[in-house]
């Protein structure tokens, strides 16, 4: 083969360049272009086909720990992202693979959990999450925590809130003001009782005066709620005897119906409404 | 009429590659072997045979384009053999492309003895010949194409481990480049900004060439995107081969 010379090589070079650089102009061009027509897509596609954690635990080759972490950081950036309409319909399928890769690995659970109420609005998937977190890590008092508080706030279902608070309270590491919650969730769930010797021992072994300060005004709100409902009873018990309302709460004791008139817990009377029966106490017990 | 010449010996040459026969003996079996698991469904099983059957023409044959591309170049610099051939009047373009479109040929039998059996199979279980699996199938050969392409261009400076690492590395990059548009919309405007929009059109996006989901849920596909998604696959095997030339023309074989 002969030789060519060095400026014939050296335009061919430039030739090639330039055949290049307009290659790649096109094609990024192109990318830009194919990037603007909108495709149809089958909802959930892009997840739809991610095998179950317990199958892609052996696929990872050891690294399932990091299989998790990566699937995790890349579901914070999927669930955030807005425009993908159907991004909840496999939140659990997600969340269960994560947990299957790394079930030691306790922040998914709880961005899991937080997504599902917060966003995909399935409080049911968000205990599912929990518990499976629960399950899983019998020795944490966050999950436990987290739901009692959805319970609690979201749900209103007080009694599942104070079985998540109790479970919660005992485990080591647990935040002292969880018993607080616990007793909060009696007292709502109507366990007036069991509510006031609660708040009752959080008030004796109070570390500080904040919280003692906390729990007497808990204890003013339970101790009204066990007079005001002993005193409505006795109103009503007046009404059916004399056809009538008592004209002033003196009159229960005058007519033996009660052997005397209860007070708040600061000494306080309670106050009466003769137009409607309604028993009330004098001050708030955040105001005191 | 010299590329000609060049293909069809490494069509010939890839052809008697006993791993090409080992890639396609598992694609078969990974295709009828979507019938037992549709077996495993509940609802629809053609579903899963399609889809099945789709990926595994397309993995084997992005094997067999790595496995065998890679190893193209390297050989003949291997066994000196090169030695013998740029000696006569040849360009080391027209090699490059003769090698390419040789694969390119090779893969291109083996994606109609895949499809074929596929299309047997999902004959067998709706008893319709469905043409809408050729659109799928027709991409896959393109993201073949620019496989080899790639596979070509790492063979023609590295070895062969390393140009299939690497070809490899460049498919799962094209078939994850979408992770950067998410990044994208979280980032502050700014120089690393700038860069990441740069790298997103920049890498290759396979996606395009995928409508497996489209046809396998019988979806409307916007007719421009064949036209589009065409002409990106050609230009970006054509920015790929020229880079290849360019290398390829630099080195020295002494």
């Amino acid at each position: 083969m002969t030789r060519k010379p060095a400026a014939v090589k050296g335009s061919a070079t430039l030739l090639f360049l330039v055949f290049l650089v307009a290659t790649c102009a096109s094609f990024m061009a192109l990318k830009a272009k194919t990037d603007t027509i909108q495709r149809k897509k089958v909802p959930g596609s892009s997840i739809i086909y991610i095998p179950s954690g317990k199958f892609l635990r052996y696929a990872t080759f050891g690294y399932s720990t990091l299989a998790a972490d990566l699937i995790y950081l890349w579901a914070i950036q999927y669930y955030s992202t807005p425009t993908i309409d159907d991004r909840f319909n496999y939140l659990d399928h997600i969340f269960a693979i994560i947990s299957d890769l790394d079930p030691t690995y306790i922040d998914p659970y709880e961005t899991g959990a937080l997504i599902a109420t917060a966003e995909a609005r399935d409080i049911t998937l968000a205990f599912k999450i929990l518990d499976n977190g629960i399950a899983k890590n019998p020795g944490q008092w966050l999950l436990p925590f987290e739901a009692g508080h959805i319970a609690m706030m979201n749900l209103k279902d007080y009694e599942l809130a104070k079985q998540y608070f109790e479970k919660c309270m005992d485990l080591p590491g647990a935040p002292e003001f969880t018993r607080r919650l616990y007793a909060n969730a009696l007292y709502r769930k109507g366990d007036i009782e069991t509510a006031w010797q609660t708040w009752l021992d959080i008030y004796n072994t109070a570390p500080d005066e904040r919280t003692k300060k906390i729990a007497s005004n808990h204890l003013y709100q339970v101790k009204t709620a066990m007079d005001t409902g002993r005193l409505a009873e006795a109103v009503k018990k007046f009404e059916e005897g004399y056809g009538r309302l008592p004209a002033e709460l003196g009159d229960l004791v005058r007519v033996r119906i009660l052997k005397d008139l209860p007070k708040d817990l600061d000494g306080q009377d309670y106050i009466y409404d003769p137009e409607t029966g309604n028993v009330k106490a004098a001050t708030s017990p955040w105001k005191r | 009429m010299k590329i000609g010449a060049i293909a069809g010996i490494t069509f010939k040459e890839a052809k008697r590659d006993r791993i090409l026969y080992l890639l396609f003996f598992f694609a078969a079996v990974g295709i009828i072997a979507s019938r037992i698991l549709a077996i495993l469904t509940v609802g629809d099983r053609v579903k899963i045979i399609k889809d099945v059957g789709l990926a595994s023409i397309s993995i084997f044959g992005v094997l067999m384009a790595v496995l065998i591309g890679t190893s193209l170049v390297y050989k003949e610099i291997d066994k000196k053999t090169i030695f013998t051939l740029l000696s006569k009047p040849l360009h080391r373009a027209q090699f490059i492309l003769g090698k390419f479109l040789g694969l390119v040929l090779t893969l291109f039998v083996m994606t109609v003895g895949m499809s074929l059996i596929f299309l047997v199979l999902v004959y067998l279980h709706t008893f319709r010949v469905e043409w809408t699996m050729l659109v799928a199938i027709a991409y896959i050969f393109l993201e073949l194409v620019l496989i080899t392409a790639v596979a070509i261009l790492f063979s023609s400076f590295s070895t062969p481990i390393l140009s299939s690492i690497f070809s490899l590395a460049f498919y799962l990059i094209g078939h994850l480049s979408w992770g950067l548009e998410l990044l994208i919309k979280k980032m502050k405007a700014g120089t690393g900004r700038v860069v990441a929009q740069f790298l997103y059109v920049f890498l290759p996006d396979l996606e395009n060439f995928n409508f497996k989901t489209e046809v396998v849920h019988n979806l409307p596909i916007p007719a421009g995107i064949f036209l589009y998604s065409l002409l990106y696959g050609l230009f970006y095997t054509a920015f790929i081969l020229a880079l290849a030339i360019l290398i390829f023309r630099r080195r020295d074989f002494i």
